[in-house]
């Protein structure tokens, strides 16, 4: 019988009613090697200090919620062990560059509302009824797209965007991601109207390239990709506008 | 009276706390290297402009020990910046597909890179067919 | 209090409850919604549903072969009529959500593509890769958002439904950022608060699955429908019990025991096949191979992992990397990142774990409870469709057949009445109010909810399992008593107010233990086995066999306020298909051609 594990875990704690700033908080873990991070989180909570909060659901990254800094790098609690970490400490903190609520939550208000701007749904190019049937695709036009709908609005990206960390207004990776799949996608003929927010001052131009959002991306969804492609297409839609009244680029 | 209290961390020094902005930073900065050296391009415009004399004295001045030292690192910072800046490239992008299949970024970057190394090369031996 | 006055208040944001908002939105644009959820809508456990939505595809394929293959999984205990209804309105919502942008995957050709899966006679489970559920979910979570009459209450936490003049009138719910409470007045209430899992210790559920919207219409006098049918789904993770989705069957996955020997050919699902056959062996319903684990186990047939436990081997490895990568993507990462395993290389322990709720809340085909103006839809509720066993990939379906029907209902019934007194309910709420916070701010208990819950959790797996006797659900009934009666003297570590989860956890905890009670008394109840519900006991072993002549019907569980459920029987409708014995395989087979031949 092998000798019960101990991991320290080093967690900020904040409590908006008692706490002036953040502090860090150790406890020491006993863990076995199937143990993820978020676990290690819940056995905090449930044996020694029941107000440390953090979300959580799924436990499988795909819901998105346990998104927190381990040791200074966005990851999904979730799927992130405690095995690869041990003997050393591990740290975890809420994610980076939101404004944390309490202990591992962060403010997302603002994720969600800028997802919500870019009209993130289908704008057919040509109306069809149920009757008709599924709009037909083909795998070259499913392959545009689909790679951008894998996103899990886990918002690691936006934690590991300086851009966003400097200036919170800026639309950010994911959003863009998001307004990519529908640009991308063959059955949306909305691309033109999204384009005022992609070329607008809060839009892709605050993209310096630093391309640590795609590295940091659990579901290989590439938001720098979205991000910077859309820099092109913002700045043919600008030069096509003199061309014609009417303006227009895909 | 809501009892929230969101707490706003600093962004004062964030690109030291990850290796991974710490080498964002350095590449960014090799801009500066290009920069400088065209600025000394330029230098050699202007003398140019002004007569033989002024200008065999700007090529004797990039003859000196200092200026070769001065020219290796900004060759150096220029390398790093062509190959940080292709690197960055396959995001730039819209995929390209080969056969039916999305060309992945390494080989994007790669091709990028041979096609570089390629255009230098002949570009040097042009030079030193001239020169010769 | 926070006020708010809505014409339809939708609890849960799951793809039930979105696609609910988004039926009463279309139905009139001038009808006020309130959609209210504990977690922001994507987190919602609809996400995690990997493999598929049935629907009528193929040519070759007709609704009356979907109604018999859902009526005879459900062991005939589905209320006929609604399923007719649900075989019917099931392609138009699938391709009301391709419309709306949901990346199925597609056949060469373009068109929706489908696939095999467990119980079914002919491929009609349309997919989008493995990860069905989480393209459902954010399709309709994207569309809602063109609708601006749908007002969302994110991360609002529902304590209570409000009740007056014999209806309900709205819901109170702790807005979970400050923690405040909010009364949202509604002439119709749609709960769409999902299953109840989580009372169980290893199952594939996220930890929001406990159960809310149950409890709530349940401690309402609204009768918890057929809770005792607990759905085991054959492949999960052992430990954490993440789901390895059935379509890894369906696309041609084997099971096979300690000897590789492909084991559900000995329990009626033969003979072996080397393609994938609907409803032969690794396609058979998941109450048939969830048993056949248990049954391998105690032959000692089972895989005994000394970290895991007792496995089963999922064989994958014939189908190739390839393959797996295009189809399975999600549950190739999932056997990397979580267990080290490449499955194009080796075979991925597996066991059964609890994964879903056929019972719930009763409802009429109209979605409509006892209580006038409540409704529910999705795995909260119980409308007839999957009666003891559900059929893998009916489930993504009825949240879009059942939402859109229910939002319409609900919208039709707000604009039929008036709306309620906003003063006598404000009094109601703060009556509410005062009661979850006397959870919070109690002090001198002792007990730790979490110590509560895993008990809970424990008395479950050993008394409501795959087989049941008298004793072990018995010995449960009596746990979750005294478990009921330690929950009164539970101590909170954290009184704040913003983000308390503690406290809510506690509330959770509560409702949890109202649904668990449910499901043990209506087990102990039911003198039979049918579907996910197998005893081992009675007289003469009496109730390892099926029932028809006592047991053809639904059990009813009925609140008693400060003691266990009171539980009834009612009638199941029954139309076109008369019960039979339930055969798949070869046997299975047989059964259909015989049935046809005396239907001419």
């Amino acid at each position: 019988m092998s000798e019960q594990k101990i991991i320290e875990i080093e967690v900020l704690r904040y409590k908006p009613e008692s706490d002036e700033a953040p502090h860090s908080e150790v406890y020491k873990v006993p863990f076995t090697d199937d143990m993820s991070v978020l676990q290690g989180a819940q056995y905090i909570k449930d044996n020694f200090d029941g107000s440390l909060t953090f979300r959580w659901s799924c436990r499988m990254a795909i819901c998105g919620s346990c998104g927190m800094m381990i040791n200074g790098i966005p990851k999904l609690s979730c799927e992130t062990f405690l095995r690869d970490y041990y003997p050393n400490r591990i740290s975890i903190e809420a994610l980076a560059h939101f404004p944390i609520e309490k202990d591992l939550v962060v403010d997302l208000s603002g994720f969600i509302e800028k997802l919500e701007s870019i009209q993130p749904y289908i704008i057919p190019k040509e109306p069809r009824t149920i009757e008709q049937g599924e709009y037909i695709q083909s795998p070259e036009e499913f392959n545009r797209y689909i790679q951008f709908t894998s996103c899990i609005n886990c918002t690691l990206c936006y934690a590991a965007c300086p851009q966003f960390g400097l200036n919170p207004d800026f639309i950010g990776p994911g959003a863009m991601a998001l307004l990519h799949r529908y640009n991308m996608d063959s059955r949306d003929g909305a691309a033109e109207q999204r384009m005022e927010l992609v070329a607008s001052e809060e839009g892709v131009y605050n993209c310096s390239a630093v391309g640590y959002c795609s590295e940091v991306c659990p579901k290989h969804v590439d938001p720098a990709s979205a991000v910077n492609i859309n820099k092109a297409n913002a700045a043919k839609d600008y030069f096509l506008r003199f061309l014609s009244p009417k303006g227009g680029s895909k | 009276m809501s009892k929230r209290k969101p707490y706003v961390r600093s962004m004062d020094g964030w690109w030291k706390k990850n290796p991974y902005f710490v080498e964002y930073m350095i590449h960014e900065s090799t801009a500066l290297f290009v920069a400088a050296y065209a600025f000394i391009l330029l230098v050699g415009v202007v003398r140019l402009g002004q007569g033989e004399a002024a200008w065999n004295t700007w090529l004797e001045a990039l003859k000196s020990p200092l200026s070769i030292v001065c020219h290796l690192v900004l060759l150096a910072g220029a390398i790093y910046h062509t190959y940080s800046w292709f690197k960055i490239l396959p995001i730039t992008m819209p995929p390209v597909i080969v056969g039916g299949k999305k060309l992945a970024p390494e080989v994007l970057t790669g091709s990028a890179l041979v096609v570089a190394v390629a255009a230098g090369l002949a570009l040097l031996g042009l030079v030193w067919r001239i020169a010769l | 209090m926070e006020i708010f006055k809505a014409d339809v208040v939708i609890v849960g944001g799951g793809g039930a409850g979105l696609r609910a908002a988004i039926a009463v939105a279309e139905s009139d644009p001038k009808l006020k919604i309130a959609l209210v959820s504990k977690v922001y809508p994507m987190r919602s456990h609809t996400v995690a549903a990997e493999g598929g939505a049935a629907g009528v595809k193929k040519p070759t394929d007709s609704l009356d072969y979907h109604f018999h293959d859902t009526v005879g999984g459900g062991d005939w205990l589905c209320e006929q009529d609604v399923v007719e209804y649900f075989v019917k309105q099931a392609p138009v919502e699938l391709t009301q959500l391709e419309h709306w942008g949901c990346p199925w995957s597609r056949t060469e050709d373009g068109h929706v593509n489908v696939r095999a899966f467990g119980g079914m006679k002919i491929e009609r489970t349309w997919f989008a890769a493995d990860k069905s559920g989480f393209h459902i979910l954010h399709t309709l979570f994207q569309t809602s958002i063109k609708y601006p009459s749908i007002k969302r209450f994110d991360e609002y936490f529902c304590v209570d439904l409000l009740e007056e003049d014999g209806r309900v009138q709205g819901v109170v719910a702790i807005e979970m950022g400050t923690g405040k409470f909010t009364m949202i007045e509604g002439k119709s209430v749609i709960i769409a608060t999902g299953g109840a899992g989580r009372v169980f210790r290893e199952s594939t559920l996220g930890g929001i699955v406990t159960g809310d919207g149950m409890a709530l219409a349940f401690r309402h006098g609204v009768a918890l429908r057929d809770m005792e049918f607990v759905q085991y789904h054959p492949t999960c993770m052992p430990i954490t019990g993440l789901l390895f989705t059935e379509a890894c069957r369906g696309e041609g996955g084997y099971l096979v025991n300690k000897d590789g020997y492909r084991y559900l050919q000995d329990y009626g699902l033969g003979p072996l096949q080397d393609k994938p056959k609907n409803k032969y062996m690794e396609l058979g319903p998941r109450d048939r191979l969830s048993q056949a684990f248990w049954y391998e186990k105690q032959k000692g047939r089972t895989i005994e992992h000394p970290v895991l436990g007792s496995v089963v081997h999922l064989d994958l490895r014939h189908l190739g990397e390839a393959y797996l990568r295009e189809r399975l993507p999600l549950i190739y990462e999932m056997a990397e990142t979580f267990m080290g395993i490449d499955p194009a290389k080796d075979m991925i322990p597996v066991r059964a774990g609890v994964h879903y709720t056929m019972g719930g809340i009763k409802v009429d085909g109209k979605c409509a409870a006892s209580l006038p103006g409540l409704y529910a839809i999705g795995e909260c509720s119980s409308v007839g469709i999957h009666g003891a066993n559900r059929l893998g990939s009916n489930s993504l379906t009825e949240i879009v057949v059942f939402g859109k029907l229910a939002g319409d209902e609900a919208a039709k019934h707000a604009k039929s009445v008036a709306p309620g007194n906003s003063a006598s309910l404000l009094k109601q709420a703060q009556a509410i109010e005062e009661r979850i916070m006397a959870l919070k701010t109690k002090t001198g208990g002792t007990e730790r909810i979490s110590v509560i819950r895993k008990e809970m959790a424990q008395s479950m797996e050993d008394g409501c399992g795959i087989f049941r006797t008298e004793s072990t659900m018995q010995a449960t009934c009596d746990k979750l008593a005294e478990l009921r009666e330690r929950f009164k003297n539970i101590n909170l570590d954290d009184k704040s107010s913003v983000w308390n989860t503690d406290w809510l956890m506690a509330v959770e905890l509560d409702y949890q233990l109202d649904v668990a009670q449910t499901m043990a008394h209506s087990a102990i109840n039911r003198r039979e086995s049918r579907g996910a519900h197998q005893r081992l006991d009675g007289p003469n072993e009496a109730y390892k066999q099926r029932d028809d002549v006592n047991f053809l019907k639904h059990s009813e569980a009925y609140y008693v306020p400060g003691g266990a459920p009171r539980i009834a029987l009612g009638d199941v409708k029954i139309t076109k298909s008369q019960p039979e014995v339930r055969a798949y395989g070869a046997a299975g087979e047989k059964a259909d051609a015989e049935r046809k031949a005396s239907h001419v």
